[in-house]
């Protein structure tokens, strides 16, 4: 799986620093702003501003590369050298799904101490009195979020795979994919979050408990059942992978 | 005699166009066949199926009695007659890649034959000229101590001084422990390698037998019954 890993990121090492360099080189200079003009708030909130607008395109850019990882092997003919070595579909998928793991860890380092040191630039007062308002489980929220993207980027994995796998021989194999894929998200939507959402939205109505321990504790199963989501697309992915390919 | 490669009733289809239909091939280990058959005749496709980069639509393949997977990929050597590498490699990439992959690949070897074959380790893959990339694709698959090694055409695009090179690299590679299948519509050159041959036509074996029987009863070389049975 290391070696698997290794190649990953040597095909694309150089996009990697640059990506990151840029990110982190931005980060500096929009903070280099804040610091020689002290107590100027509105200096320092564009700045951050424009540090979270460059964070949100790398983050897109992570996401986009996450999903050619595997539409590259698939559709192009490194796919021959990559479905030829004595590795299984569940190693390979993996070892695509470990580096944007890493990549999304590693933005989410950058974002969060860059967020911290512009946090530090703000009126101390006004934050303190905002955030203190907020009922926000921070936590949580993050892990839904990664949770979210990476079962985003599995779903579109399981589609593309699908075009060069069960739809290898249908006409219009591409469009199907496309279509399974927003069916999926609807059918997801409506049958899997939808009853737990409406659950939890039962429970503050009705028993208007809105305590950080029930916020906490719906985050965290919003969390596990994206997991479980996963699970599921990346077994179907890698089985697929597997066993049905046709490139 | 123990076969490292059968189908039966192996067929493939892609969309209404049949690329194999219900073959049966018995490749026996220790030998080296020659596929046979004009362009579009199902070479490939068969090639593929044996490589675990395709599915038939029916029938079965095994190799070394098992259904292609993770062990088959790990005993086959296969040489597509694309450009597969990763466009950032350097030779010396490649053959770290397969180093790292394949158990049974020979570094060494590997050098020795990149040597022979006139190319430098430093080079980018993707600067290499067309005949170039072939011999570099032919010293990465023949570097293998694999069981089986399929080649698809790989005399295409290679000029005739390195066609020599490469069948002196293909008899080299060979010993009684290895199979050779080489698919090819360029048979002068290969003609001289083959134990067997099977003609591929539209997806159908349309004959086979020993090189040597054929050539004795036909009273002409493998060339020219391919001509011969091909233009008819």
């Amino acid at each position: 799986m290391m070696s698997l890993l290794k190649y990953e990121i040597y095909r694309r090492w150089k996009w990697l620093v640059i990506r990151y360099a840029a990110l982190i080189t931005l980060g500096v200079i929009f903070y280099n702003r804040t610091v020689v003009a002290p107590m100027q708030y509105e200096i320092a909130a564009a700045s951050m501003g424009k540090f979270i607008l460059v964070s949100i395109v790398v983050f897109v850019i992570i996401i986009v590369e996450g999903i050619n990882m595997l539409k590259e092997d698939l559709f192009e003919q490194s796919g021959y050298l990559t479905f030829t070595i004595p590795r299984s579909g569940k190693s390979i998928l993996f070892s695509k799904i470990s580096l944007l793991f890493l990549q999304l860890t590693f933005w989410t380092i950058i974002c969060f101490q860059f967020g911290k040191m512009f946090f530090s630039k703000l009126p101390l007062k006004e934050i303190s009195q905002i955030t203190s308002q907020i009922d926000f489980p921070f936590f949580p929220s993050i892990l839904f979020i990664m949770t979210a993207f990476f079962n985003f980027v599995l779903m579109v994995h399981f589609s593309i795979t699908l075009t060069k796998t069960l739809l290898y021989n249908k006409k219009y194999s591409g469009i199907i994919s496309v279509g399974i894929f927003f069916l999926l998200a609807y059918l997801i939507e409506k049958f899997y979050y939808g009853p737990f959402a409406s659950q939890i939205q039962h429970v503050y109505i009705e028993i208007n408990n809105t305590s950080d321990m029930s916020m906490l504790s719906a985050g965290y199963t919003s969390v596990f059942m994206n997991v479980i989501l996963s699970v599921i697309f990346f077994s179907a992915t890698a089985y697929l992978l597997e066993n049905k390919i046709n490139i | 005699m123990d076969n490292i490669l059968r189908s039966r009733q192996l067929s493939k289809h892609f969309f209404q166009k049949k690329a194999l239909e219900k073959v049966d091939i018995n490749i026996e280990k220790g030998k080296i066949y020659g596929i046979l058959g004009p362009n579009g005749g199902g070479k490939s496709t068969l090639l593929k199926l044996a490589a675990g980069l395709l599915k038939p639509s029916s029938g079965e393949i095994w190799i070394d009695e098992k259904k292609p997977g993770v062990y088959t990929k790990s005993i086959v050597s296969y040489l597509p007659e694309s450009n597969y590498f990763y466009k950032w490699m350097r030779i010396r990439d490649a053959l770290a890649f397969f180093k790292d992959f394949y158990r049974d690949f020979d570094i060494e070897k590997a050098r020795e034959n990149l040597v022979f074959m006139k190319l430098d380790e430093m080079e980018k893959i993707s600067s290499l000229s067309k005949g170039m990339l072939g011999r570099l694709k032919l010293t990465l698959a023949l570097s293998r101590n694999a069981h089986l090694f399929l080649l698809d055409e790989p005399l295409n695009g290679i000029d005739p001084v390195s066609r020599e090179k490469i069948i002196a690299s293909i008899l080299n590679a060979f010993n009684k422990k290895s199979t050779i299948v080489i698919c090819s519509h360029l048979i002068y050159y290969i003609e001289k390698l083959l134990d067997y041959i099977f003609f591929l036509s539209e997806g159908q074996i349309i004959l086979q037998g020993n090189a040597e029987e054929l050539r004795n009863k036909k009273t002409m070389s493998i060339d020219q019954l391919y001509q011969e049975v091909f233009q008819s």
